[in-house]
């Protein structure tokens, strides 16, 4: 009798049921596109105070990484409606993402204990990498964004102006040195970032799966290796941000900034910069 | 009496070995485990020990308890009755051989030869060993699990097939229902309530019988009903991709490639569904 | 349900049970199907080799369903009733391709095709198979029809509950049945107009076996013990090749040997061609010479070799363990399979070299396999009857009382029907006669119920009280019992004993004895206390409870053995060496007396469209080859029970 067919409640299906299809794609969506890309090229970004050095452009006048990246950042603030692309292209999607991933990691159990498969490893890993991500960027925007300088030891407050000198500040606890605090909020990025790019190159594997992209075992190997591969590049590229501005001396990169803002002052043709008219923070 | 056994491959004596056996005498009543020393043959299995301590039902202590109770039937790994945890993995107890299962010589006690045996987690226990998989069978159902034939009349053979099509339905063909693969699923939680049934997850063997359904000429009738069900909550979607399933699958049925294939089949329906508004 | 006032009972879910679901749901009656065991783990899905049906690659070879009936006959020793047998070979064709229909995933040839194996007792390639789990897939497939039916509320399983007596009403028809559900215990009576009995077989009466560990007969015997007839209780089919195992005998299937594999003994061939026992025991059989290889059945057999039907291979194998010429003097023999490469073993036999490599520790494709007899079919089962075509050839569709037993509206499908295989079955007929009990003779249980002038929902309530308040009374008495006697142990003593005594080879004297062992062990089931008298999930008492059916049933087969005196496909008897057709040809019909022992009369086999003829299988010298050494001193089966 245990087997007898029972009926469906006849109820109308609760939001989340009734679009279960749409919202776990969407998540999977949101993941890869936008804030996939994003973190890709933010990363790019902000590891670009490490390449900057190497940049033939830069490194004839001298300026190094710091000047690289301002000029990323002065390049990503002078596209227009930023505020819009933001909120739209990228808060929104994160809230989204973070808020059903979250809900999602609440339907599983892990076993890790039981079942020490590797796979399984990263599927424990996947729902935590994304747990400590959420409060990571929550703590990352906040205090560089938004201004919540209460929460930056040494109350630094980031300036796109000064982005990197600020912005070794902010990590470093002090412009002058390296603070206990400092080593703890570095760290905290460390950690924060290596778990991200870990998040979206496991994302990536299994969005492939659940997409139907790779259905064979050999293809989900070979998928496997590529998103490792781009996890180790994406790795590299946070590390050397981190460790790059967590070893900045904002002294110094305070002054490269102050002859770059004077140099755009005195020269504005010289720079591709449309928006050469200083801003405040 | 045979005047030789066939050369087992490991030990050739016997030995004792002591069995925890977590035990519960019904539903809602509080789990106990009791200790038995077993004597063990060469070639002897979970099952062949279990059938021992019924006949012999007394604990290490000398009390004498209840005949614990399991599942059984075929004995050889293929009617997928007797799923338990053993030694805190899920897997058929018939072909748990002692001697892979404990290698150990250790005499019983501290720090030697101990098995514990542990009913399934994942379903309801009915007794001692003995868990309800319902649930199972249900999902069987609300995913259309069979060919929709005209009949038991004569009406000529069946479609032809490849040798390779067949071999790959064969795989997914020979799931015996054993529910190993949901026991060790981080996404398929227990759940005892038959209504909430038919919205929490339905696990990598029943996603994977709708594939093998989807992929015979006749079966692929009813795959838009199906991949409704696995588009929907507890469906495919539901799947966390830890790849457990495939690893304790007795029958080594390829179940990662049955969910990167019902993914597939889903995300091409949802797209279907949207141009043709239905 | 669907509003019908009509209502038919099916005990078990294994192939027969399912098909006769299907069928009668599909003729628009309701049905309850009873099983121990979901009925997706019923027995059959042990069934690995295959499913016989004649075909057109045979036919153009020179086979037909006429050459399928008249092998089938003659496999059997001219025991079986010939119409049914007839008309189970002509429908055969259509079962197969009813179940490709239904995605049973066959093997294929290049062409898509279904592919063909070489069974026993055949010289065509006429058995159709599934990977090495044929049983399985066919099992599925109908399971998955009646989980449809289910779903559209035709069918209502009520699985993990146990058929525990068939209730019969004051004009002698079965219009219900007791069972019990074996967890929460509760006792309850079902009405129905047709009761179909698909219980299977009785293996566990020899302990171990190659049968599940439901496959005791309890539910046949409660059946008999209510009056109906039990028919060929004493043909035992012992398969040839079984692994040795502590809990089980796990079935090498004939495939193996269909499929190529040839059985041997080490042993060096004396200058008179004789063969003897090579003086090293332990030598690796793979570093022995061809020329050291002793393939007996290939010698003896030139014509069907490694193929002989089941029981000459058993006896074979046994007489030459008997001879001293077995593996390492011991009771083994070797079945290899190493000559035909690792490629094809796997492609052709996987899921059976698997269960050796399981079980066994070692790989077939490198090291030959040891193997010994083991209890395995249960040709014998509750007596049937039929409607011939007036010439014999066939049974006629629909015909009310098709394998109806002694009792009328009590059916017997399947295994636990006495039909179609005589006394010996071929092997992978047994599938075919399971599913087609169900399709062809479901519709009649359809037809009879349709027509039936007494319906059980006229009976009165009392007879239903009556019969469950019977076996809760026998349930207390067991439960209350405060004996001195286990019943694992009881079990074990008649496995061991019918083993012995009832096996491959019989003799008046040791069944006369095991007549009285098995009465002692009905005297003390009578003193049996249980170790758990809890009213919740209780296998203690259901194992109980069948123990004591078992015993009953055991009488049967004893004497029914003892009272043929004659030699005859799997019986075979030392102090009967030959077949007596004058005396025998005739079926073993016995009857429960109140006691649980068993009076037994003989039915003469009704002329067929066969002549019986002498069956030799081509035999190069009638010689002692067949011919058992004397009756064994100690037990000789590697399956007695330990
Ligand atoms: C190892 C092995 C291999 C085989 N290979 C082949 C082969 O290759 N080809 C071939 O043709 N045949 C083969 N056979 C034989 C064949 O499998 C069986 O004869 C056949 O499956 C029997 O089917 P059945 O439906 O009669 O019974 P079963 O499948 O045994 O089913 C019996 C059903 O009855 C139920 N039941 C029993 N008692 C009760 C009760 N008291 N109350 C309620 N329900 C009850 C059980 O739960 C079960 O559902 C093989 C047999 C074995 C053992
Ligand atoms: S891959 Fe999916 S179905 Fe398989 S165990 Fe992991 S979560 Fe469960
Ligand atoms: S897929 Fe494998 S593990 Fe899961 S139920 Fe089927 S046989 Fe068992
Ligand atoms: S008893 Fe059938 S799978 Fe273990």
């Amino acid at each position: 009798m245990s087997e007898t067919a029972h009926e469906a409640p006849a109820k109308q299906q609760p939001f989340m049921q009734r679009h279960h299809f749409l919202l776990r794609r969407l998540h999977s969506l949101t993941g890869v596109m936008p804030i996939g890309v994003f973190l890709i090229n933010h990363l790019l970004t902000n590891s670009s105070v490490v390449w900057g050095m190497i940049d033939p452009k830069a490194g004839k006048t001298g300026h190094g990484g710091v000047a690289t990246f301002q000029h990323e950042v002065d390049f990503i603030h002078s596209l227009p409606y930023l505020i819009i692309i933001e909120i739209f292209g990228l808060w929104l999607p994160i809230a989204f993402h973070s808020v059903l991933g979250v809900y999602y990691a609440t339907t599983g159990r892990a076993n890790n204990a039981r079942y020490p498969f590797q796979d399984n490893w990263r599927y424990t890993l996947q729902r935590v990498s994304g747990y400590v991500g959420v409060l990571f960027i929550f703590y990352h925007v906040a205090t560089l964004r938004w201004g919540w300088t209460f929460l930056v030891p040494g109350g630094t407050r980031w300036s796109a102006e000064y982005a990197a000198s600020t912005l070794a500040q902010t990590l470093r606890g002090h412009a002058s040195g390296l603070t206990l605090a400092g080593v703890g909020v570095s760290l905290f990025y460390m950690a924060g970032v290596s778990l991200l790019v870990f998040h979206l190159a496991n994302g990536l594997w299994t969005a492939a799966i659940t997409w139907g992209l790779t259905v064979s075992r050999q293809a989900q190997r070979r998928w496997g290796y590529a998103c490792a591969g781009l996890g180790a590049a994406l790795m590299a590229m946070a590390w050397s941000a981190v460790i790059g501005f967590a070893t900045l001396d904002p002294v110094r990169a305070r002054l490269v900034e102050e002859s770059l803002r004077s140099a755009h002052r005195a020269e504005p043709a010289l720079t591709a910069a449309p928006d050469a008219a200083p801003r405040r923070p | 009496m045979p005047t030789a056994t066939p050369n087992a491959p490991t030990s050739s004596r016997s030995r004792t070995v002591r069995f925890a056996i977590v035990r519960c005498d019904g539903p809602g009543k509080p789990e106990r485990t009791e200790l038995f020393d077993v004597p063990v043959e060469p070639g002897a299995n979970i099952i062949s020990c279990l059938q021992w301590i019924a006949a012999n039902p007394v604990t290490i202590e000398g009390v004498r308890t209840t005949p614990p109770t399991w599942d059984s039937g075929c004995l050889e790994e293929v009617c997928g009755s007797c799923t338990m945890n053993i030694n805190g993995r899920v897997r058929q107890a018939c072909s748990a051989l002692i001697d892979a299962v404990s290698p150990s010589t250790t005499p019983p006690g501290p720090g030697g030869a101990t098995i514990t045996l542990e009913p399934m987690r994942k379903f309801p226990v009915v007794r001692d060993l003995c868990v309800d998989r319902a649930r199972f069978f249900r999902n069987l159902e609300r995913i259309k699990a069979w060919v929709p034939v005209d009949g038991t009349y004569s009406l000529g053979a069946g479609p032809t097939e490849s040798p390779d099509h067949q071999a790959t339905r064969y795989a997914l063909s020979t799931c015996m229902t054993c529910g190993c693969c949901l026991e060790a699923c981080p996404q398929f939680l227990r759940e005892d309530k038959p209504e909430a049934w038919d919205t929490s997850f339905v696990g990598a063997a029943v996603i994977s019988q709708a594939v093998l359904f989807n992929d015979h000429p006749t079966g692929a009738t009813l795959k838009p009903q199906r991949l409704d069900v696995l588009s929907g909550p507890g469906g495919v979607n539901d799947c966390g991709n830890s790849q457990n399933c495939v690893k304790v699958c007795p029958k080594e049925i390829p179940l990662t490639e049955s969910i990167g294939a019902a993914g597939r089949q889903v995300t091409v329906h949802a797209v279907k569904k949207f141009f043709s508004g239905r | 349900m669907n509003g019908s006032k009509h209502r038919v009972i099916v005990v078990g879910g294994g192939l027969a049970g399912l098909a006769a679901s299907v069928r009668i749901a599909e003729a628009g009656l309701p049905v309850d199907i009873f099983s121990i065991v979901p009925v997706k783990r019923s027995h059959s899905v042990c069934a690995q080799g295959g499913i016989n049906a004649c075909n057109e690659v045979a036919r153009q070879q020179g086979y037909s369903e006429y050459e399928h009936f008249d092998e089938s006959i003659y496999g059997g020793d001219f025991l079986a009733h010939q119409p049914p047998v007839y008309e189970m070979a002509h429908w055969a064709p259509k079962i197969i391709d009813l179940l490709d229909r239904m995605g049973v995933p066959f093997n294929r040839t290049n062409e898509g095709q279904r592919d063909l194996r070489l069974f026993g007792g055949s010289l065509y390639k006429r058995t159709h198979f599934a990977g090495a789990t044929t049983g399985q897939q066919v099992l599925y497939a109908l399971d998955e029809q009646t989980r449809r039916y289910a779903a559209e509320g035709k069918v209502t399983k009520y699985e993990h509950w146990e058929f525990l007596w068939p209730i019969i009403a004051d004009d002698g028809a079965c219009r219900g049945i007791v069972a019990q559900d074996l967890r929460t215990m509760q006792i309850r009576a079902f009405r129905a107009d047709a009761v179909v009995m698909a219980t299977g077989g009785n293996g566990l009466i020899f302990g171990q076996s190659t049968n599940s560990v439901m496959c005791t007969g309890g539910a046949a015997s409660r059946c008999y013990q209510a009056g109906a007839k039990y028919a060929n209780g004493e043909f035992i089919q012992v398969h040839p090749t079984a692994i040795p195992g502590a809990d089980k005998l796990r079935l090498m299937s004939e495939s193996a040997r269909g499929e190529g594999g040839r059985v041997w003994v080490p042993a060096i061939k004396g200058p008179s061609g004789g063969w003897t026992r090579h003086p090293d025991p332990a030598r690796d059989p793979r570093q022995i010479p061809a020329s050291e290889r002793y393939y007996f059945l290939e010698e003896r057999y030139p014509k069907y070799g490694n193929i002989v039907p089941r029981d000459i291979a058993t006896r074979e194998i046994f007489n030459i363990c008997m001879e001293g010429l077995g593996v390492a003097g011991g009771n083994m023999v070797y079945l290899d399979l190493t000559h035909l490469g690792r490629e094809y073993i796997e492609r052709k036999l996987l899921g059976i070299i698997e269960i050796y490599r399981k079980f066994v520790g070692e790989d077939p494709a490198e090291v030959p396999m040891k193997i010994f007899p083991g209890v395995h079919y249960t040709m014998g089962g509750l007596w049937t009857t039929y409607t011939p075509k007036p010439d014999l050839k066939g049974m006629t569709l629909g015909a009310p009382n098709s394998m109806m037993c002694s009792v009328p509206g009590l059916y017997a499908f399947g295994e636990v029907n006495y039909q179609y295989h005589g006394a010996n079955r071929l092997g992978a007929n047994a599938l075919l006669s399971c599913i087609f009990d169900g399709l062809f003779c479901g519709l009649g249980v359809a037809n009879a119920v349709r027509d039936a002038k007494r319906l059980a929902s006229d009976e009165p309530q009392a007879l239903y009280d009556r019969a469950a308040e019977q076996e809760n009374a026998k349930q207390r008495r067991l439960v209350e019992g405060k004996g001195d006697q286990n019943p694992y142990q009881i079990a074990r003593e008649m496995g061991a004993e019918m083993t012995a005594a009832s096996t491959v080879v019989k003799s008046g004297p040791r069944l006369e004895q095991a007549l009285a062992k098995i009465a002692e062990l009905r005297d003390r089931a009578a003193r049996i206390s249980l170790a758990d008298t809890g009213m919740w999930t209780n296998q203690n008492l259901s194992f109980a409870r069948a123990t004591a059916d078992m015993l009953t049933l055991a009488d049967a087969i004893l004497r029914g053995g003892l009272e043929r005196r004659e030699s005859r496909g799997s019986h075979y008897r030392t102090d009967f060496p030959e077949r007596n057709d004058a005396e025998f040809l005739a079926t073993t019909v016995a009857q429960c007396n109140p006691d649980g022992t068993s009076r037994i009369a003989f039915e003469p086999v009704p002329k067929g469209i066969v002549e019986p003829r002498k069956r030799t299988y081509g035999k190069k010298d009638d010689a002692p080859a067949s011919k058992p050494a004397d009756a064994p001193k100690a037990p000789a089966l590697a399956l007695a029970a330990t």
